[in-house]
């Protein structure tokens, strides 16, 4: 289990743009979504989440308890961003080192304040003023969870608060207003206590007012968007199952249930072309990234068992600048992945329209031979999109155990094509290309017999 | 009737480019004169479709590679023209009664500026009217009988005006007084001022003349000859891209035999290349300048359209594929108008399933095949349709650009073949990369359900 604690969950690159995930600047990402938070610091730490999915099933469990802890008791983030925002400029910004060095430095700002430069003697005052009072409301909001849960899930660090908060250095806050005025001694001692003496204590408290930011703020999106947690499982029970996985960017997305397990382990999708196939392939993609994170996912009744990653070749652009083509891009990536596949890794592998930079032929014979491949490898999980219907039919007959397979279907209505988005077995050889030629009645066009 | 084209060819033929990026019309832009360079950018924008005026203007400029001439004119003297032509406001001008003691004062401490513009306008203009007459006697023996001789008799007429006359008497001086600067003033702007703009205008004519054949003359273009529409052929022998360092030319003949051109290569094998060296050659052809080829003969067509480069539209909803699927609507109208259209289109289909790729391309391309008056040229990676489209027409030219495998390695001649290319290293570079060989004998688990 120890070992487990500090292995990493693999991606990439290509796997973090096609799922749109830690764009941090892009308002439709993972990340944009999931970031309500109010602290620099909090926003800093759910981007190390982002960046970090988690690969015990335990630490998976234990957040998402937490985040459901919070999102059930409704709880609100207790100090007003401005006031911890002050707090936080207040000390980071370092007093002296020793009680002679805070001694000194607040004895400058008094005589500077004393010759008229007044700004940074306020500041001073202004900043312990606001530590002062985001430390008494949190002390008011841990000590009533505390009350009316005393096994709440925070309870060794909000202990550890509340030990700092009653000790004797800090007895002087109950009682303290912005408006009471403090004599030199009292705004030496204070200082003192607050940036050097007890500096590790609160910083510690900083990080616990980060946690604090982000389980509230992603509890909030979770009821706000209609999210559920899902359950880790241990890596060897090889399973993702959920009801109604949904893609949580997209509002009122249609769900679709998954099942893929070491005896059906490859699930080998076609469709046309608008169908919904990348996006039912992205909303597993995300809703499995967000599961190794314990965060809220856009799915019903998760139970996951823990990958060692997660690879998607979903939009994988040609890269002219080193002279690859786009099939020779698709071909180093399918490369990379089975090496990682090889090596005995539990991958959850997503592989959309493989091979559509080549001729048919081509892409037939390649998109068999490396989903067969692929398939031999139970405890990776694979889904494999294609408009090569052949494939599927080949593997159908030869009777290749392991492979489910669904179609998203298009039904044409009015000689117009309708995507109920929702997955069905068996395999589509459904194409309206022609259908849109037809509707835009180009061959007519040509031959002259449409009036333009 | 204006030559058919629209912007999306004109940024795949990068005829304008991006700003200060490499263009066609960069390349052929060494203009001296901001007329020079508007009437050039006015050309490239206004292509023809008349099989004379082509030739006319193609004449002109073959006219002046031979006769080897430098634009004479200063270019400092326009830059003080244009404002002071463009300033009609009577109350400007200058009079003798203002060359009074408050103007001497003024000049001696330099605050006289509107003068002082209005003084290089003049002089200006004296300048270009001196050494336009001197250009005109020195090249007159050598334009009797060209094609530039109809315009030499505008010009000289032009000039030949009678209150011209006395500036033409003495040497070009480095400065003109202010009796002589009022006087000309009158005359330039006022009097004779229409005069002035009609022989600007011989001189922007000349500037981009001089400038398109220097670039022939150095480049070595060829100038192509246009032929009577009807004939409904384009001939070039060795046309390859301007804005290659090292091109491979090709030739191609197309005509109603094989007005339907299949192109077929692998990805890298310089299709695309070759449609845009094709597309331009085409496109200043029909502006009569000289092409980078080794010969070229074309029947007017009424239109170019390409489709190299094609975005696809998210924003609006649109899937690659249905971008595809308007253009070609876009094309399949102007061809029913019945118009003579030279069309080019790049990976056809490329944003769908293969299948329905294949179908489409071979509905399209067949029913293009058709229409014998324009031509196509058709780039897709879908060999198969090919296969179908040779049994049925006769007149589809199939032509490929080979890949050699060397060893592993892909080789690119860029050399058109005939045929449709069964080069398929699809399989060949997967078993390169080993893929198959690293999933074989990787760590499978066991594992029991």
């Amino acid at each position: 289990m120890a070992s487990n604690m500090d292995k990493v969950f693999i991606t990439d690159k290509q796997t973090l743009e096609d799922l749109n995930i830690t764009g941090r600047y892009r308002p439709d990402s993972l990340f944009s979504i999931f970031n309500q938070t109010k602290t620099g610091g909090g926003e800093k730490l759910l981007d190390e989440m982002f960046h970090h999915p988690l690969t015990d099933p335990d630490l998976i469990n234990q957040r998402s308890n937490r985040f459901l802890y919070f999102q059930q008791n409704q709880l609100a983030f207790p100090v007003e961003t401005i006031v911890f925002n002050e707090m936080e400029n207040y000390l980071h910004s370092g007093g002296g080192r020793t009680f002679f060095g805070s001694f000194f430095q607040v004895v400058r700002l008094y005589a500077l304040k004393a010759m008229g430069l007044r700004t940074e003697f306020e500041q001073l005052i202004k900043g312990l003023g606001a530590t002062a009072v985001a430390l008494n409301h949190l002390n008011k909001f841990f000590s009533e969870l505390m009350m009316e849960d005393p096994e709440n899930p925070l309870k060794t660090e909000i202990q550890q608060f509340l030990e700092l908060y009653n000790s004797v250095a800090l007895q002087w806050l109950p009682n303290f207003t912005q408006e009471q005025k403090m004599n030199l001694f009292q705004l030496v001692a204070r200082d003192h206590h607050l940036r050097n003496s007890l500096a590790k204590e609160l910083k510690k408290v900083l990080q616990l007012v980060y946690n604090l930011d982000v389980y509230i703020s992603v509890s909030l999106v979770a009821a706000t968007r209609g999210l559920s947690y899902a359950k880790a499982l241990p890596a060897e029970k090889y399973l993702i199952k959920a009801n109604n996985c949904r893609h949580i960017a997209i509002e009122n997305g249609v769900g679709n249930p998954v099942l893929i397990d070491s005896s059906n382990n490859l699930l080998f999708l076609t469709g046309a072309n608008m169908a919904g196939k990348s996006t039912f392939m992205k909303s597993l993609g995300t809703t499995l990234y967000l599961a190794h994170m314990g965060f809220p996912l856009a799915a019903d009744d998760m139970e996951f068992s823990v990958k060692d990653g997660v690879y998607t070749s979903i939009n994988v652009p040609d890269d002219i600048n080193q002279g690859y083509s786009h099939f020779y891009a698709e071909v180093l990536r399918v490369k990379n992945v089975a090496e990682e596949v090889a090596s005995g890794k539990n991958l959850l592998i997503i592989f959309d329209e493989l091979f559509k930079g080549t001729n048919v032929k081509d892409a037939f014979d390649a998109t068999l031979a490396v989903s067969e491949a692929f398939s031999e490898y139970k405890n990776s999980a694979f889904v494999i999109s294609t408009h090569i219907v052949e494939v599927g039919e080949t593997l159908q007959q030869n009777g290749h155990a392991g492979v489910l397979f669904r179609y998203m279907p298009t039904e044409v209505i009015d000689g117009k094509p309708r995507y109920p988005y929702t997955l069905r077995t068996g395999i589509s050889s459904d194409r309206h290309g022609m259908v849109i030629i037809k509707n835009e009645k180009i061959l007519e066009i040509i031959k002259g017999d449409e009036e333009v | 009737m204006a030559f058919i084209t629209d912007k999306q060819t004109l940024d795949d033929l990068n005829i304008f480019g991006r700003h200060g990026k490499q263009s066609v019309f960069s390349l052929f832009n060494f203009t001296y004169t901001k007329g020079g360079a508007d009437l050039l950018e006015r050309m490239f924008r206004n292509p023809m479709n008349e099989a004379s005026a082509i030739n006319k203007r193609s004449r002109l400029i073959r006219f002046f590679q031979t006769a080897r001439l430098s634009f004479p004119f200063k270019s400092e003297w326009f830059d003080a023209i244009e404002p002071y032509l463009e300033n009609t406001d009577t109350r400007s001008r200058l009079s003798h009664a203002d060359n009074n003691l408050e103007r001497k004062f003024r000049n001696l401490i330099g605050s006289d500026t509107d003068y002082q513009l209005i003084a290089k306008g003049v002089f200006g203009v004296y300048s270009i009217l001196y050494t336009f007459r001197q250009f005109v006697e020195s090249m007159e023996k050598s334009s009797a009988g060209s094609s530039w001789d109809e315009e030499m008799v505008v010009i000289k007429t032009l000039l030949s005006e009678p209150d011209f006359h006395k500036l033409y008497q003495q040497k070009l001086p480095k400065k003109l007084s202010f009796e002589e600067s009022a006087e000309y003033d009158k005359l330039f702007r006022f009097i004779h001022r229409n005069t002035i703009t009609r022989l600007l205008s011989y001189i922007y004519s000349l500037d981009v003349y001089i400038s398109v054949a220097s670039v022939a003359e150095r480049y070595g273009f060829v100038f192509p000859s246009a032929l009577d529409a009807n004939d409904h052929r384009v001939e070039l022998v060795n046309v390859y891209h301007p804005h290659l360092e090292k091109p491979r030319a090709n030739s191609i003949r197309i005509d109603p035999q094989g007005n339907v051109v299949f192109l077929t290569g692998a990805n890298m094998a310089g299709k695309s290349t070759f449609m845009k060296s094709l597309g331009i050659a085409l496109y200043l052809a029909h502006m009569g300048f000289p092409v980078p080829a080794e010969r070229m003969e074309f029947s007017v067509r009424d239109g170019l359209l390409t489709t190299i480069n094609l975005a696809d539209n998210l924003n609006m909803g649109f899937s690659h594929f249905y971008a595809e699927v308007l253009r070609v609507k876009k094309i399949a109208r102007e061809v029913n108008s019945g118009k003579n259209m030279f069309v080019i289109f790049d990976e056809l289909f490329r944003g769908t399933n293969v299948k329905d790729a294949c179908e489409a391309t071979i509905a399209i391309v067949g029913a293009f095949a058709e229409r014998t008056n324009s031509m196509f040229i058709i780039s897709t990676h879908i060999m198969e349709a090919g296969e179908v489209l040779r049994d049925q027409f006769r007149n589809i030219q199939f032509l490929f650009l080979p890949t050699k495998m060397e060893g592993t390695k892909p080789l690119y001649t860029y050399q058109l073949e005939k045929g449709i290319t069964s080069d398929r290293h699809g399989m060949i570079i997967i078993q390169n990369e080993k893929i198959i060989d690293i999933l074989r004998n990787g760590k499978k688990k066991t594992i029991t359900a």
